[in-house]
């Protein structure tokens, strides 16, 4: 069901020549660097005409709500937005996300709105909820919040203010009983 | 004049478009009749023509994916099951097949039939709402009484069977609710479906396929309802590709794509039913693909009834859930179209990362250019027909 990837790669190896494919339960992934945000989509466009969504990951060691993410012996995280989109077609279900690095310290890619008209709401979405600029967006306001709201809220360094007043009494119903293995 | 993408204006015939009056801002909502929600439009109009309009969202944001980070992946489907309200189990499935996934869990053959056969209930009741309420915003009242009547017969066989509504919360991960009746020293208890419900679901799908022939007779057929939607609010295929419109809306442009057709997340591939297509991209075939919808759903709905495999709901799972790490993107065909989930996993108790596709959200982001140009009066028209609900736009 997923794309091949040799067919892709021959569609964008003149764009990012540098592209890291990986595949995981029938999610085909596509990273590529900021630089080649736009062109990558460009080129992908008449392959996957069909713009699914847009969003973001803030990959963080230190969290403020939730489990921190669990490491391996040795393993570093580094800190960043990671960008991703997803695109499809409407014949046979082929889709693809794609993804970009940036870096919290400058969080800003290029906007899509220029390639995928339906873009413009998932910029100014991910543009409020994490603080990324979209560089181009004709129209970066917020999408959601309230008027004088402050801060970003999917970035993992804001609290919930609720749960720090009460935690949530997420364990009572899953702890273990008799005769658990 | 600008008629946005140099699309027919169906009532221009009729409505003076000489003077010229000074341009006025309309506010229109956040409440108002053809919104299952709140949705705000700013509206600027030059006499009874749409200039630009803005909507402005928000009023229902809950913040879900942020929530979803604090919550184990138990409790997190009883949010999922109100971000679009009129299909509660529908939103929860992908959720679930996407923890599946990530933790190599699959459902029982039985739990999979249930999953299927309550989907396809909750579109017809979903859609059965659209097909009822988009008339009366146009001024008929009947329907309404016709199709609400038949949608409680569905409702009552999905309270049935899981307890609730609107929000079953009904699906674990590795099957279904296994029942009510556990507690200590209860635990052997295991209830299965409801007595006579297979058979009531039988007759209800026979109901529903009859009032499919009446809203055909009484609102397809009717010459006032097709004056208000042959030939406004026309969607071209390409512009709804790029803005993401999915489900019936995309269908009416003529895109003959539906995800149950290619996506393997569920065993839709034993069923036969067929993929209803418009062709004009207007108000009125999108009003007709939902109705066939129905009936293919009922046919659906049917198989299922004849072809349940015997066997447990539930997969042997832990008792306290932890996915391993990973990422994936698990979608289905909602009834208002592709509802999914980018499901990220750092091997905690909660997901590190939800991000919700929701179909209303890309399927009314196309408003400022759909409104273009068009006349006041045709607002409601077109608004309706795009059969949003404000929870699945701002989750």
């Amino acid at each position: 069901m997923s794309p091949s990837e040799s067919r892709l790669r021959d569609l964008i190896s003149d764009v990012c020549p540098s592209a890291v494919w990986r595949e995981e339960l029938g999610t085909a992934k596509l990273s590529i660097a900021r630089s080649d945000w736009v062109e990558a989509h460009r080129a992908l466009k008449s392959r996957f005409p069909f713009f699914s969504w847009l969003s973001a990951i803030d990959w963080a060691a230190e969290v403020a709500v939730g489990d921190a993410p669990e490491m391996e012996e040795g393993e570093q995280m580094v800190e960043r937005f990671e960008v991703l989109s997803r695109i499809s077609d409407v014949s046979d279900g082929d889709g693809l996300i794609l993804s970009t690095d940036v870096p919290k310290e400058d969080a800003c890619v290029d906007s899509l709105t220029g390639v995928y008209a339906g873009a413009d709401w998932h910029e100014r979405e991910a543009a409020e909820m994490f603080g990324i600029d979209f560089i181009g967006h004709p129209n970066l306001v917020g999408l959601y919040l309230p008027d004088g709201f402050v801060g970003h809220p999917l970035r993992k360094s804001y609290a919930l203010l609720s749960r720090e007043v009460k935690p949530w009494p997420g364990d009572v119903d899953v702890e273990p009983r008799e005769g658990d293995g | 004049m600008s008629s946005g993408g140099g699309r027919v204006l169906h009532s221009e015939a009729r409505v003076s478009v000489e003077l010229q009056t000074p341009e006025m801002t309309l506010n229109i909502g956040p409440q108002h009749p053809s919104t299952h929600g709140v949705l705000r439009l700013v509206a600027k109009v030059d006499g009874e023509r749409i200039d630009s309009v803005e909507p402005v969202v928000g009023y229902m944001h809950r913040g879900y994916e942020k929530l979803a980070e604090v919550r184990t992946y138990p409790q997190v489907t009883a949010l999922l099951n109100r971000i679009d309200w009129t299909a509660g189990l529908a939103n929860e499935v992908p959720f679930i097949i996407a923890a599946e996934r990530l933790m190599g869990v699959e459902a029982p053959p039985r739990a999979q039939y249930l999953r299927i056969m309550l989907t396809e209930m909750f579109r017809i009741s979903a859609h059965l709402l659209f097909l009822s309420s988009y008339p009366l915003e146009l001024g008929a009242s009947t329907p309404l009484m016709y199709a609400l009547r038949e949608r409680e017969h569905v409702l009552d066989l999905i309270e049935g069977v899981t307890g609730g509504r609107f929000h079953p919360n009904f699906n674990r991960i590795g099957g279904v609710k296994p029942a009510a009746g556990g507690g200590k020293g209860q635990r052997t208890v295991v209830q299965d479906l409801p007595e006579g419900f297979l058979e009531g679901t039988r007759r209800a799908m026979a109901k529903v396929s009859a009032v499919c022939d009446d809203m055909e007779a009484l609102v397809r057929g009717n010459e006032i309802f097709q004056q208000r939607t042959k030939g406004v609010g026309i969607i071209p295929a390409e512009k709804a590709l790029e803005y993401g419109v999915s489900g019936p809306n995309l269908r009416g442009s003529g895109v003959r794509f539906d995800l149950r057709k290619v996506e393997a997340h569920l065993p839709y591939d034993r069923f036969d039913f067929e993929i209803p297509v418009g062709e004009n991209g207007d108000c009125f075939d999108r009003y007709v693909v939902r109705l066939e919808e129905i009936r293919q759903a009922a046919r659906i709905v049917v198989q299922a009834v004849d072809g349940i495999p015997d066997g447990p709901l539930r997969a042997k799972v832990p008792r306290v859930i932890k996915v391993p790490k990973g990422e994936c993107y698990v979608r289905a065909e909602n009834p208002k179209g592709e509802m999914g989930y980018y499901l990220v996993s750092t091997g905690g108790r909660g997901p590190y990362r939800v991000k919700i596709r929701s179909a209303s959200f890309s399927n009314i982001s196309v408003l400022p250019w759909l409104l273009e140009g068009v006349l006041v009066p045709d607002i409601i028209a077109i608004l309706g027909s795009l059969d949003f609900v404000l929870g699945d736009v701002d989750r």
